[in-house]
């Protein structure tokens, strides 16, 4: 703790209790007759109007994969890591042909979380606990690079950094990790509404700060383009090849192009099939809610455009750079290029902003997860008669439980790119693309073809992720491999794998007969815009056959 | 609990073939120029400082935004004249 500045310290702690402060205040926001009900707890009473689902669906957008994880890969081999920009346009035409109508559906039939929907409409409950597992280990992975993310500012903050005892080194984790599991317990998703209203004026304010001051700091933007276009054509010592790509290229190193567009498309295809992305749509008030904030959100990632570009100034500058190189962490170059650049109040205030960045998406992962597993798999398979009160108390313990799997995650994994983390999640969530989408606009897939075609993605897309070795890790080291000579990412040849062995087998089954399940959803449910909800209880909807 | 019933998509489709496609056009094309590199993978020409490459991606965003609002307003027509969504 020797090193570390006592004023971005000091106002560091004090934005984070204000925050936490506000987060209890949230469970008094708003207050409903009666918290305990997963509805209340987990949707946040599904009355949040356009302004509110923007904070909260932005706030998926803006965690520590875009402060920490996307500028370490842009330091580290240059454009491939703006993939994550075109990642983001892509994001909200793909959302536009889909996205309403898993509103209206789930407004229609009470559905709370992706795998009522499946169990909906393809009658199998076996189908349903697939996309239920798969959505709750997809989450741990992304949740462990928020915690990845808040280590990095930590690390560069000094805190117990210089130790090299485990435990001590990842105390302030720990305490990190304590704070978001207390607030999310007692508030649920009103908790996280309430403080991404801060924490977005927080990332405002120090973005739009360093866009326009570092660049007069380091010469201007001619310059940083300049030194970065120098620094990813030299030579790497080791590879004999070049650094990185300052253009995503046909040849040199791979072709990065297919790896570009593939990882682009695939994590645009992702992003709204996590549970927690899917919650913060059902949270929304009418189907106008959800349309309409699909022209304001691009908006909103215009800023993401921008922070990538923080890797390049912090190659840019020669100080940042050499930091970053001594201590090998690629995911520190923002961290550090803030404390040189900044005075160290400021840098107090941007260290908040993406500690909290970090916490806010944290916590609705973990309430999404915890609804899935709560609603999908307890109450369906162990405790049909749960009542509403019991599966609320049950959500909160096992968001508390699917932290601690992401704190394996962040332990266990590589993180030479901590990216990687959240392009595993992908990999594994991209396996509900056919169920689900495809569920949205047909029933021709048979459900048992679907479970087949997933198991195959799951299978392959894990086998294909774990045998990525690099210099300095034997397995996990990427998500993507060379397939049919292309560097390609791993979660779309998983998923096209996937939605070949369910085209093949659907006609197969049909064939023999194999019962379909019965379909309770209504065609026009998929358009419909109803004012008012159903009002489903939990125990209500998941009695229902 | 649902609006009275609708006639089904198709319906819709059929009878208003130009407001269909140029929805799906919009969309479509949002998609292709953000996922075909080719197109912008070079450096000029430049805007300001940017480029060519970096400052595609940051005006596609904006452009992306006109494009699914006028999208919204032709499936808002589409729903007025063919009475679902």
């Amino acid at each position: 703790m020797s090193n570390v500045n006592v004023t971005t310290f000091t106002i560091v702690v004090v934005l984070f209790l204000v925050v936490t402060g506000a987060g209890f205040a949230a469970a008094r926001w708003r207050r409903p007759q009666n918290m305990l009900n997963l509805d209340e707890w987990g949707l946040g009473g599904r009355g949040f109007g356009v302004f509110i689902t923007w904070f909260l669906l932005g706030g998926d957008l803006y965690t520590a994969y875009t402060f920490i994880a996307v500028p370490a890969l842009v330091f580290g081999s240059g454009s491939i890591g703006f993939y994550a920009v075109a990642y983001t346009i892509l994001v909200y035409p793909i959302i536009f042909i889909f996205l309403p109508r898993l509103w209206s559906v789930s407004r229609a039939h009470g559905y709370i979380t992706p795998a009522d929907f499946i169990r909906g409409r393809y009658g199998s409950r076996g189908l349903a606990l697939a996309s239920a597992f798969t959505g709750i280990l997809a989450l741990m992975p992304y949740i462990a690079l928020q915690l990845v993310g808040i280590q990095a500012v930590l690390t560069v903050m000094g805190v117990g950094a210089s130790s090299t005892n485990t435990f001590v080194k990842d105390l302030p984790l720990f305490i990190a990790f304590v704070v978001l599991a207390i607030f999310t317990y007692v508030s649920g998703l009103r908790a996280p509404a309430l403080i991404a209203f801060i924490k977005d004026t927080l990332i405002y304010l120090f973005v739009i700060v360093a866009v326009f001051y570092i660049p007069t700091r380091l010469g201007g933007w001619s310059h940083i383009f300049d030194a970065a276009q120098t620094h990813f054509a030299s030579i790497s010592p080791a590879t004999k090849k070049p650094i990185g790509t300052f253009l995503p290229t046909s040849k040199s190193i791979g072709s990065t192009r297919f790896d570009f567009a593939s990882l682009a498309l695939g994590s645009a295809v992702a992003l709204f099939l996590y549970p927690h992305a899917i919650t913060g749509t059902l949270a929304a008030k009418r189907r106008s809610t959800v349309q309409r904030n699909m022209i304001y959100l691009p908006l909103y990632s215009v800023l993401l455009a921008l922070i990538a570009l923080f890797g390049y100034m912090a190659v840019a500058d020669p100080t940042t750079a050499a930091n970053v190189k001594k201590s090998g962490n690629a995911q520190l170059a923002v961290p550090y290029l803030f404390q040189h650049m900044f005075p160290s109040w400021f840098t107090g205030i941007a260290f908040a902003g993406i500690i909290i960045g970090a916490l806010v998406p944290a916590a609705i992962m973990s309430i999404a997860a915890a609804n899935l597993f709560t609603k999908n798999i307890f109450a369906e398979f162990f405790k049909p008669d749960a009542s509403a009160e019991l599966q609320t108390k049950m959500a909160r313990w096992v968001s508390l439980v699917v932290k601690l799997g992401a704190l394996l995650f962040a332990v266990e994994l590589p993180h030479t790119f901590s990216i990687n983390l959240q392009l595993l999640g992908g990999v594994w969530i991209l396996q509900l693309a056919p169920m689900l989408i495809g569920g949205l606009f047909t029933r021709w897939f048979h459900r048992w073809a679907l479970l087949a075609g997933w198991l195959a993605g799951m299978a392959f897309g894990t086998l294909a992720a774990y045998n990525v070795s690099s210099a300095t890790a034997s397995h996990w080291a990427a998500s993507s491999d060379i397939e049919f000579g292309h560097t390609i990412y791993i979660g779309l040849s998983a998923v096209v794998l996937n939605l070949v062995i369910a085209v093949v087998l659907t006609p197969i089954l049909r064939a023999a007969r194999v019962p379909e399940g019965t379909d309770e959803t209504l065609p026009e449910q998929y358009t419909a815009d109803p004012e008012q909800a159903p009002a489903p209880t939990p125990a209500e909807v998941g009695a229902t056959p | 609990m649902t609006q009275a019933t609708s006639p089904p998509r198709r319906s819709v489709i059929a009878a208003h073939p130009l407001l269909s496609a140029a929805i799906a056009i919009l969309i479509v094309a949002d998609i292709f120029f953000a996922l075909y590199t080719p197109i912008y993978s070079r450096l000029t020409p430049k805007l300001g400082d940017f480029p060519f490459f970096y400052w595609y991606l940051l005006i596609f965003m904006p452009v992306t935004s006109v494009a699914l609002w006028l999208a919204t307003l032709l499936q808002k027509r589409l729903a007025d004249n063919g009475g679902a969504r």
